[in-house]
């Protein structure tokens, strides 16, 4: 029997920002809040890095603070280095940050502090979520439709997904509605860390669009 | 009046204001502030409001009154949370309140939400009835004068929320404090498309040529604008690059240095041709709109900011920009993506210098720009997080909320 296509539904998500109240102005101050903020704390400053657009010297908030505010730029390129896909929850997301720092603040236990005004400001965001009346049932239309959606729907399907599947929805649906597991990996293997939110439209479109192209010109026996 | 921004604001955030205005339709929104006309408080009000309306919202917008002493105190306490000192007596935090509960008689505060805007309205949480209340501070507060700033947090704590521009802002009061920055509306009259004709004509009125790259600042000619170091920079500019430089503003009534900054500034530029200093009127909305426009390069070269929305103005016109890194500057210009951020006289006259020689790179950061700001610095997108945050204290608790 012929599986029954599901349709992919396209969703965004906006971030509305919150302040905790909460600042640092050095490392030993930035150590101990990140030990106690809450978990939405910790969640907007490292997975929702991407949503702000920001030059992709660094992967998170603390790793942009530490080397541009603090100039402290070997822990930043550390804190960089923490993938908070690796972990399970948000608790051993920041241990893990903790660590990094402690290790930091052993060998350098005087860093300098930031100038008046460029403090690290703890923040945390309400997801809204919601569709955005967009469809598909095959490959093509999912190619125009990634192609002009808005950047904060990829955002949503390719980085917030991870955290609700582990994976990104659109491998995901692409494997499990269309049973197109090479291409379902290919879009895998692109490194969320390494690209803007452009840059991962970019990817998506050049990797589904020669797929495409193969099954048109492809002919049927 | 939303369908004017299709094709403008990013669809996303049209189709949540729609939903929105599903999930609040018919409820009653009300604004207070304390000036019908002038200020960007008034100005995004006046624009705001029809909006909502047509969003199935029961907008209303409200001012209070006061007698010229009530403004009088405002004013101090306004210079004091920017910093300032001022001394503010018990007797008048005492008029400050009592003219609060007279327009607290004379006002229908009845609504489902209210926005309270800036301090001069704050003690209304005094006389609320119903609905939610949110304080919407919209200055500076981020080195405030403690016993200014602690008494107004007497009414403030009050609220089921605040909101400020900037997290830098945010104070903590024990409420739930959201971060929304202003916004510029790409369909006014100062950011609509302008038409090669009306570019001329404003440049033609005001004797400007055509035929070289133009840097520009528009601002009050105020010291924290520092319009003398913009004139140094241009001036080291000159040295490789033939351009002009327009340094605009509207002469500051109010404000007593004006003139004086003003007659420093004609001085220091002196009888160079190439500098032309503009004094517009108030409403020159279309001929600032004309002069980003027909700008190579824009600065905003401030020594201290608010917001400082000029910017965002100037990147939505796709021009290159170059701003001093402080208050609201530095999240409107990602360093080296959307423009450069500066921190002396040399280091802007040197990104000037880039710009003028590398048009491409001019484009692609302007281009870079004008995206940014369609994301994050439109009318719709306030609006949109107004209305969120109405909906998140509804549902309190919940950090996802589905629509």
């Amino acid at each position: 029997m012929e599986k029954i296509m599901e349709f992919f539904e396209f969703k965004q998500c906006v971030s509305l920002l919150k302040s905790t109240g909460k600042k640092a102005k050095n490392l030993r101050e930035l150590r101990d809040a990140i030990a106690v903020v809450s978990d939405e704390s910790i969640f907007h400053h490292t997975y929702q890095y991407f949503l702000k657009g920001h030059i992709l010297e660094y992967t998170n908030d603390f790793a942009h603070w530490a080397g541009e505010s603090l100039e402290e730029r070997a822990l930043a390129e550390r804190l960089s280095n923490i993938d908070p896909y690796a972990f399970k929850n948000i608790d051993e997301l920041r241990q893990e940050l903790l660590n990094v720092i402690d290790i930091y603040l052993e060998n350098f236990p005087e860093p300098r502090e930031a100038m008046i005004g460029d403090e690290f400001y703890f923040n945390e965001t309400i997801t809204l979520t919601f569709p955005v009346g967009i469809r598909v049932k095959n490959l093509a239309e999912f190619l125009i439709a990634v192609k002009y959606i808005d950047a904060a729907a990829i955002y949503y399907h390719f980085y917030e997904a991870r955290v609700r599947l582990g994976v990104d929805d659109f491998s995901k649906w692409i494997e499990d509605s269309l049973d197109k597991k090479d291409l379902s990996e290919k879009i895998r293997a692109i490194d969320p860390f390494m690209h803007s939110i452009e840059g991962i439209r970019d990817h998506i479109i050049e990797t589904v669009e020669k797929d495409v192209r193969t099954e048109m010109e492809a002919i049927e026996r | 009046m939303i369908t004017q921004f299709s094709g403008i604001s990013p669809k996303g955030d049209l189709i949540l204001l729609h939903k929105l205005g599903e999930k609040l339709n018919n409820r009653s929104f009300l604004h207070i502030n304390s000036t019908r006309a002038g200020g960007g408080v008034a100005e995004i009000l006046h624009r705001m409001i029809p909006i909502l309306k047509d969003l199935g919202i029961d907008a209303r917008w409200e001012v209070i009154e006061g007698d010229e002493r009530f403004f009088d105190i405002t004013k101090k306490i306004h210079n004091s949370l920017q910093g300032n000192f001022e001394n503010i007596t018990e007797d008048m935090w005492q008029h400050h309140y009592e003219v609060n509960r007279r327009n607290a008689e004379r006002l229908n505060l009845d609504a489902d939400a209210v926005l309270i805007h800036d301090p001069q309205p704050a003690p209304l949480i005094e006389f609320s009835k119903s609905g939610r209340w949110i304080w919407r501070c919209h200055i500076d507060v981020s080195h405030p004068l403690k016993e200014v700033c602690d008494y107004l947090l007497r009414y403030c704590g009050k609220y089921d929320a605040a909101i400020f521009s900037v997290a830098k802002f945010a104070r903590a009061m024990g409420i739930d404090e959201f971060i929304i920055p202003p916004s510029i509306d790409p369909i006014s009259e100062k950011n609509r498309e302008l038409t090669g004709e009306e570019i001329s004509e404003t440049l033609n009125k005001f004797q400007i040529p055509h035929d070289r790259p133009m840097i520009l600042q528009v601002s009050r000619f105020d010291r924290f604008k520092d319009p003398l170091g913009v004139i140094k920079a241009y001036r080291l500019v000159k040295k490789y690059n033939d351009c002009i430089l327009i340094l605009a503003g509207s002469p500051a009534t109010d404000d007593p240095e004006g003139e004086i900054v003003l007659k420093e500034v004609q001085d220091y530029a002196s009888d160079d041709p190439d500098i032309h200093i503009l004094l517009l009127p108030p409403f020159s909305d279309k001929d600032i709109n004309a002069l980003q426009r027909a700008a190579t390069v824009v600065l905003q070269e401030s020594l201290k900011e608010g917001f400082g929305l000029t910017v965002s103005e100037a990147m939505w016109k796709g021009k290159p920009v170059i701003g001093g890194a402080t208050g609201g500057i530095p999240l409107q210009i990602i360093h080296g993506v959307t423009g450069f951020l500066v921190h002396s006289i040399e280091g802007a006259a040197f990104r000037i210098r880039q710009f003028l020689n590398n048009p491409e790179m001019a484009h692609r950061m302007g281009e870079k720009g004008r995206e940014y700001v369609r994301n994050n610095f439109l009318i719709t997108k306030q609006i949109r997080d107004y209305l969120s945050v109405w909906y998140a204290i509804e549902n309190k608790g919940r950090s996802v909320l589905e629509l």
